[in-house]
């Protein structure tokens, strides 16, 4: 399916708060048996992280940062999985850094972070859901960045890729007006490695590529908290 | 046998001499002359007129069109008819009746045509003490409001998650879609919200949902998320902040326990779990549905409708829906624990719940009742140190309730023909999606 309703009550596993999270078995190197803590946190998530491209590709760029990517379908979730095993299994003591969940971000994203605990945040090719009734289930909502601005710290960065040029105006708009973020400028996005990883990774990037699609990139900084009224 | 609908809801002013019911789709305002020993008169009613059609409420339609024109004018009118078409289903339920604190206005929400109205009070005017000022509608159901403590602003609370913030005063929106956006949002049903200041002044909006979250944003930069209360595991239906301490909020909904925080620090101060004490009360109304029952057919599920807490006592109360029972808790502010200090059984089941400065007062599900039971005062008693109810505050209440609804063509209807008064337990979640 290519499609799945976020305001539906599924079947999902979520920690009732981010303490609650069971970290260490989506990372077992990353856990110590004695401490029973783990020695990184999660600071990267891939909202809607789809086949799981990105991730794979941004894992050993990253080595010093947990990856988590969240997709709500299902079959796609098993997917990932499948891939991230057999990676870990084909390449001893690499990928340990990469792991998917099922879930629905758009509703409990709070549940499995911190304030301020991630660096980077992907919405890589979203649904687009263009009808006009349907905008409030975008992953990029008013309502919704104030809770991304929430689990990003200071100068954390959201990455945005699409192929319709519709939802890219959309999403920039709503993120240049939201007080919280301002966009990084096209040098930026030159420079930036994860800006081309972004492009090109993805299943959904290599498919535009292949049909010769623009893909629309548009990054934005987390900007400190304003002095509170 | 037609009886007089049910009171769905009641709140009260600080010293309970002025009472505001809601009887289907009225507003009712009940009142004490200052003299002692007075009792209750009818001073004040407004009906929505926009009530969806049905053979018996043709009256109610022409009488309350009447009303609604001679208070606000052409657009309240206007609004019904869109609603009459596409959901037949809904009533002209009035939810959500608030005061405001200085008791000159009434707030509440209008299922007909998804609306805040407003209602100013004035007891110099002897014909009717209540007249429609505003009537907002939003582009979803407003499920919860809160008022800002000058009174200036509400913050409104939706079924589609979202919340819109509205200047009293300033005129109606006639394209709400177009021109207002949320000031915060879930993507969850929204089932209350709260405005509060902090020790140190600042302002904060506190919003619960059905999926378990309780989330504190700042105000009026409402894009600052401040913290969620992580703890429920079930929705949550209902929060309520003591005023004995401002620091204080009270939670419940779905879950065994009655959660008792620190919203600024954010911590769980404790739990009351009421698992056991409400047992007795369980009927079969409590079965849950059949696709989610067990084969023993034993799974029951109830939730807690409502929490409020006295104003100038550290008490708490709780009903749980479709129970005959009020359970109320004893705030021990030393330790931040909640006790049970009394239980009130009550001749029919609990349908709404407010708090004044010492007195509970809730409304009760009278249908097999005779036109009698509508309302219940709950009072602590200095001498005896314990709760009962006021039955002759009560029943002088009731009587006038029923001199004042009897003749009302409105009000009076088949017992098959009530609203529904129980809605919350429904908000159970059970996973059905998959994928």
């Amino acid at each position: 399916r290519a499609h799945s309703n976020p305001f539906s009550d599924h079947q999902l596993e979520y920690p009732s708060c981010p303490g609650d999270m069971n970290w260490g078995k989506l990372y077992p190197y990353y856990y110590n048996d004695e401490t029973k803590e783990m020695t990184k946190k999660v600071t990267i998530a891939d909202i809607g992280c789809g086949f799981g491209g990105l991730l794979v590709d941004l894992s050993p760029e990253f080595p010093e940062n947990l990856m988590l990517g969240m997709e709500i379908r299902v079959q796609v979730t098993n997917y990932v999985e499948d891939r991230i095993i057999a990676l870990r299994n084909n390449h001893i003591g690499k990928y340990q850094n990469v792991n998917v969940i099922r879930g629905n971000a758009m509703k409990f994203l709070p549940n499995f972070f911190e304030k301020a605990q991630l660096e980077k945040m992907f919405f890589c090719f979203p649904d687009p859901h263009f009808k006009q009734r349907k905008h409030k289930a975008r992953i990029i909502t008013d309502t919704l960045l104030s809770e991304y601005a929430y689990v990003l710290k200071e100068g954390g960065v959201v990455y945005t890729i699409t192929d319709v040029e519709d939802l890219h105006n959309w999403m920039v708009k709503h993120l240049t007006e939201h007080p919280l973020f301002e966009r990084l400028n096209e040098e930026w996005e030159t420079t930036d490695k994860c800006v081309s990883i972004m492009r090109n990774a993805t299943e959904e990037g290599k498919k535009v590529a292949r049909k010769q699609g623009a893909k629309y990139v548009a990054c934005f900084k987390r900007l400190p908290d304003p002095t509170i009224i | 046998m037609s009886i007089i609908h049910p009171v769905q809801s009641v709140v009260s002013s600080e010293n309970e001499q002025v009472i505001y019911t809601v009887v289907k789709n009225m507003l009712l305002a009940y009142k004490k002359s200052e003299a002692k020993d007075s009792s209750y008169q009818l001073v004040g009613k407004w009906i929505d007129d926009t009530a969806i059609g049905g053979d018996n409420q043709e009256g109610t339609n022409n009488e309350g069109i009447k009303k609604a024109k001679s208070n606000e004018g052409t657009a309240v009118s206007k609004n019904g008819q869109g609603s009459n078409m596409s959901t037949p289903s809904t009533h002209a339920y009035i939810r959500n009746l608030t005061l405001s604190k200085n008791e000159d206005r009434l707030f509440a929400c209008t299922d007909s045509d998804k609306a805040i109205i407003i209602l100013d009070i004035d007891f110099e005017n002897m014909e009717n003490c209540l007249n429609l000022v505003k009537r907002q509608r939003f582009p979803k159901r407003p499920n919860a409001i809160a008022i800002s403590n000058d009174e200036k602003t509400i913050m409104i609370a939706d079924k589609f998650g979202d919340v819109y913030s509205m200047d009293v005063d300033a005129p109606v929106v006639e394209k709400i879609n177009d021109e207002v956006e949320p000031i915060l949002g879930h993507v969850s049903m929204l089932t209350d919200i709260l405005f509060k200041e902090s020790k140190n002044g600042k302002r904060f909006i506190i919003t619960a949902d059905r999926d378990e979250h309780i989330k504190i944003s700042h105000f009026p930069q409402s894009f600052i998320v401040d913290k969620w209360l992580f703890g429920h595991k079930e929705f949550v239906s209902s929060i309520n902040a003591p005023q004995w301490k401002c620091n204080l909020l009270l939670s419940a909904g779905g879950d065994d326990s009655v959660f008792f925080w620190d919203w600024e620090s954010g911590k769980l101060l404790s739990e009351f779990n009421y698992a056991e004490l409400v047992k007795p009360y369980l009927t079969e109304q409590h079965a849950a549905p059949s696709r989610f029952q067990n084969e023993a057919n034993d799974v029951v599920e109830y939730a807690v409708s409502k929490v409020v807490s006295l104003e100038n006592l550290p008490y708490v109360a709780f009903f749980i829906e479709a129970t005959n029972v009020l359970f109320i808790l004893s705030a021990d502010l030393e330790n931040n624990t909640l006790t049970l200090k009394a239980k009130i059984d009550l001749p029919g089941n609990v349908v709404s719940l407010s708090a004044c400065k010492d007195a509970f007062i809730l409304s009760l599900d009278n249908r097999d009742l005779g036109n009698s039971n509508f309302v219940k005062f709950i009072k602590f008693n200095n001498e005896t140190n314990d709760f009962s109810i006021d039955e002759p505050l009560s029943s002088q209440l009731d009587s006038v309730l029923v001199d004042s609804l009897k003749t009302n063509d409105s009000a009076t209807v088949e017992s098959n023909e009530i609203y529904p008064l129980y809605n919350v337990t429904s908000l159970k979640k059970h996973g059905e999606h998959y994928s």
